[in-house]
This record gives structure tokens, sequence and C-alpha cells, in this order.
């Protein structure tokens, strides 16, 4: 992808990756066998200033492109698709704050995240249902003295555990509503979630609201607003981010999977390279579909939510094959615990549902195509 | 801000709906978000539209669906938003 970055972009992916091959990969596996990942490692992301990548330089962050977001991501999901989740929430967060979030708001939470001195938490999903936003059971009931109290439970949130923040999303009466709510809240609780197919290190909790008191000032955006304007807005961020994280994944598939089929005799056998045909046009399309989502989020486009949808739906479906196909290729070795394509093949799986699952990107972009292909048909 | 202005603004707010959705017969009122006529990421397409094609930012304050729920409402809010010292 070099020939379509501009040289700022070449030399940030260089950055990127050096730092990934430093202080990631060496670790990744241990990371994930501990299902936890150490504090020493989230300070080094954020005295990098990688957790606020993409927020403004005047709240502390780094100002950087989509793009650049989006090598970044790519970079460290070659490594660990667990801690790029960490990129992933931090940004849903950040970025909706910054949209949508109050003077108050921006000026209190700001600054921290882009610092990386707290992680926030995007708050979302429901025991009783991950997909159907409509659907969601947290309750903001008004108190009457200009409180809301909150009520409900959202489970499998990432980063939840060590989490500083939350944007949490529910109903105020008929109203998708959203709020902030810091981590020392009175009413709130997390109970870490472990034994996870993949993502093990991602810090998963289960979140518990029972009648937490939530200031007015809190809400982000208006009631009524957080399933229409204000949850895309971090989802964007969430779906990129996971895109260009599967696309590190495949990445590492294709490295790992070449190099093993070059150095032994099954590079030899034609079935071997069908494999490798596939993985690595898989490659390059899944880096054209990040690339066109990220490019149309700079350029505030209104199809850079479409392009977002295709490049999570691809790239995280490419990356599932390509990690069936690397451990196939790598035969019992890649069955192994300590085998990087063992690891791959399990984090895919995951890349494949959060932000939305395979169906409900099919759902989206079936929907939007017959739409307007509908246009021309009568 | 002139009748013409408001008038153009809606006609670009109806050729970015039409080039989305199949509306052969969208009325400057007809409410977009009923009846499932558009799909849950279309609020906020829209608004991105808006905010390019018109250099408007669009704000926490500004976050009503009446602002955005048809074409005729659309544009009006456009104008106000431009008749504002602050808009970008």
């Amino acid at each position: 992808m070099h020939s379509f970055l501009t040289d700022a972009q070449q030399a940030r992916q260089r950055e990127f990756r050096e730092f990934v091959a430093r202080e990631v990969a060496p670790a990744a596996a241990d990371w994930d066998r501990a299902e936890k990942i150490p504090a020493s490692a989230v300070a080094s992301l954020a005295s990098a200033g990688y957790l606020g990548s993409t927020l403004p330089v005047k709240f502390g962050g780094q100002g950087w492109d989509t793009v650049t977001f989006g090598l970044l991501n790519e970079a460290f999901g070659r490594a660990s698709a667990a801690l790029t989740d960490l990129l992933t929430v931090q940004a849903m967060v950040s970025m909706t704050v910054l949209k949508w979030g109050s003077e108050e708001q921006k000026s209190r939470w700001l600054p921290s995240l882009a610092r990386g001195e707290i992680i926030g938490a995007f708050a979302l999903t429901e025991p009783g249902g991950g997909s159907d936003l409509q659907a969601l059971q947290t309750r903001f009931t008004e108190s009457g003295d200009g409180t809301y109290r909150l009520n409900g439970q959202k489970t499998w949130i990432s980063y939840g555990q060590p989490a500083g923040v939350f944007l949490v999303i529910g109903h105020a009466g008929a109203l998708p509503t959203a709020c902030l709510l810091p981590r020392e809240s009175a009413g709130l609780s997390v109970e870490p979630i472990t034994g996870m197919l993949g993502f093990r290190a991602a810090g998963l909790a289960r979140i518990t609201f029972s009648d937490v008191t939530i200031p007015a000032a809190n809400i982000v955006g208006k009631p009524g607003a957080a399933l229409s304007f204000i949850a895309p807005v971090g989802l964007q961020y969430g779906r990129i981010s996971t895109a260009c994280s599967a696309l590190g994944l495949l990445r590492g598939c294709f490295e790992e999977a070449t190099s093993r089929a070059a150095a032994r005799k099954v590079g030899d056998f034609g079935m071997i390279r069908a494999m490798l045909a596939r993985m690595g046009t898989d490659l390059h399309a899944a880096a054209l579909l990040c690339l066109a989502a990220c490019r149309a989020t700079d350029d505030r486009l209104p199809e850079a939510f479409t392009k977002a949808l295709m490049a999570k739906y691809f790239s995280s479906q490419a990356a599932v094959r390509a990690a069936a196909d690397a451990v196939q290729i790598w035969g019992a070795a890649g069955c192994q615990e300590d085998a990087p394509v063992a690891r791959f093949y399990r984090d895919a799986k995951i890349l494949e549902i959060i932000e939305g699952t395979t169906q409900i990107h099919e759902e989206l972009l079936g929907r939007t195509f017959v739409d307007a292909a509908s246009k021309t048909a009568h | 801000m002139n009748n013409t202005d408001e008038t153009e603004i809606r006609a670009k707010i109806r050729a970015f709906i039409l080039s989305a959705i199949h509306l052969p017969d969208l009325t400057d009122d007809d409410n977009l978000f009923e009846s499932g006529i558009v799909n849950s990421l279309f609020a906020v397409e829209l608004m991105t539209f808006m905010e390019k094609a018109f250099a408007i930012e669009v704000t926490p304050d500004d976050l009503e669906i009446a602002n955005f729920q048809t074409i005729a409402a659309a544009a009006g809010f456009v104008v106000r938003k431009r008749a504002q010292p602050t808009a970008v």
C-alpha cells in the first residue's frame, strides 16, 4: 500500500511496525495465556501517544488522520488483536465525546483519554442481544431532581475491567440515550469475563448498573439521539479499527504461511499454493477496502459509513479464512498453543463478531445496495 | 439568505437522498424516518452530507430528529445554521 500513502503516513507506518516488533510481538502470547494486558504495556502505548491518536492536539492527542489511525491498528493487529482492541475502544469513546460531548464533558474527559491516563469502554452490548440495538433493556429513569437513575446490564465489554469511564447506551422511556459514567459511580459493578475463545487479554467484563445516579450533565448529546447520531460515530471508528486489526492479522497469517510453505516441501503442492493465492489476494483487497474507508472518513464523506461496513465485513471474514488456512499449512505444529497461527485462528473469529456480526453487516449492506439499485430499476 | 438559497439547498438534499434510496414521489414534507423508509445509518449519513455540502457543523444542541426528518426541515436547519455567527 506504500504508493497510496503520503511520506508522513509511511514514516508513521514504519514507526508503528518497529514499536510493535519491540513492545508487542514478543509478549503477545504471554498476555493471551494470562488473559490480561499488563499496566506497563498500556503505559507504553500511552507514552507513545497511541491512545489519543485521533484526538486533536488541543486536547493532548496526536491529531492524526484516519488513514494513520488505520495503519496503527493494522500494525498492532499483526501481533495482538487483543491489544489492538484497546485502540478500538479508546477511539470509539474519544471520538464520540469529541463530536457529541458538551464543552464540559470534552474538557473533563478528552485530555485524560488522549494521554491514556484513563481507558474508555463502549458499553452497548447486553446479555439479551448483542446486535438488536432497538431492544436495549438498560434504562435511564428521570428522578425529578435533574438526575437519572440507571439500571441494567452490559456484557462482553472490551476493556471494561480497567476502564475509567464508560459510554453507556440505553433508553430513557422510548428515547435511545447515551451517558458518560465514571468508574467510581456508586451502584456500578464490574465482573471480569474469562475463558473466551479469543481476545483473551482484552479485559472483557460484565457491567451491572443498580440505581446508579446520573447527573443530567453526563448525558451525551440529547435523549433520543443515541442510536441515530451518537453511537454511529463511535461505531464508525470501531469498525475501521476492527477492519484494520483484521488486516494486520491477515498479514500475519500470510507471512507465517508463506514462510512455512517456502521452508518446507508443502510449498510445492498446488493445493497449498491455491490457499496462498487466495490469502495474498484477500490481503491486498482488504488493504484497499480499509484505505478507502479511512480516506472517506478523513474527507467527511457520507459514504464513509458504508465503506467502513464493507471494510470490516470483508477483512474480518478474510482473516478467518486466512487463519484457518495458515493453521492447515502449519499442520500439527499450528495446533500447538504457542504457535502464532493458533492464536490468530482463535482471535480471527472474534473479529467477525465484534462491532456488528457478519450477518448484521450483510443486512445493512444488502439493504443499502437494494435501496440504491431499485432507483434505476423503474 | 433568501428563498432561492433555500430552494437550492432543498434540491441538493433531495439529490443526495435520491442517490441512496428509491423514492421517486418524495415530497419536501415526507417524513424520512417513518415507516422504515431509511436504514439505521441514514440519519448520520444525511448529517455528514449536510455538514460537508453546506459547510456547517452539527453540534449536540442540534440533535433533534426534527431537524432532519424532512427535506424542508433539513433545508430550514441549514439556513438557520448558516445564519449563526459561529457556523463554520
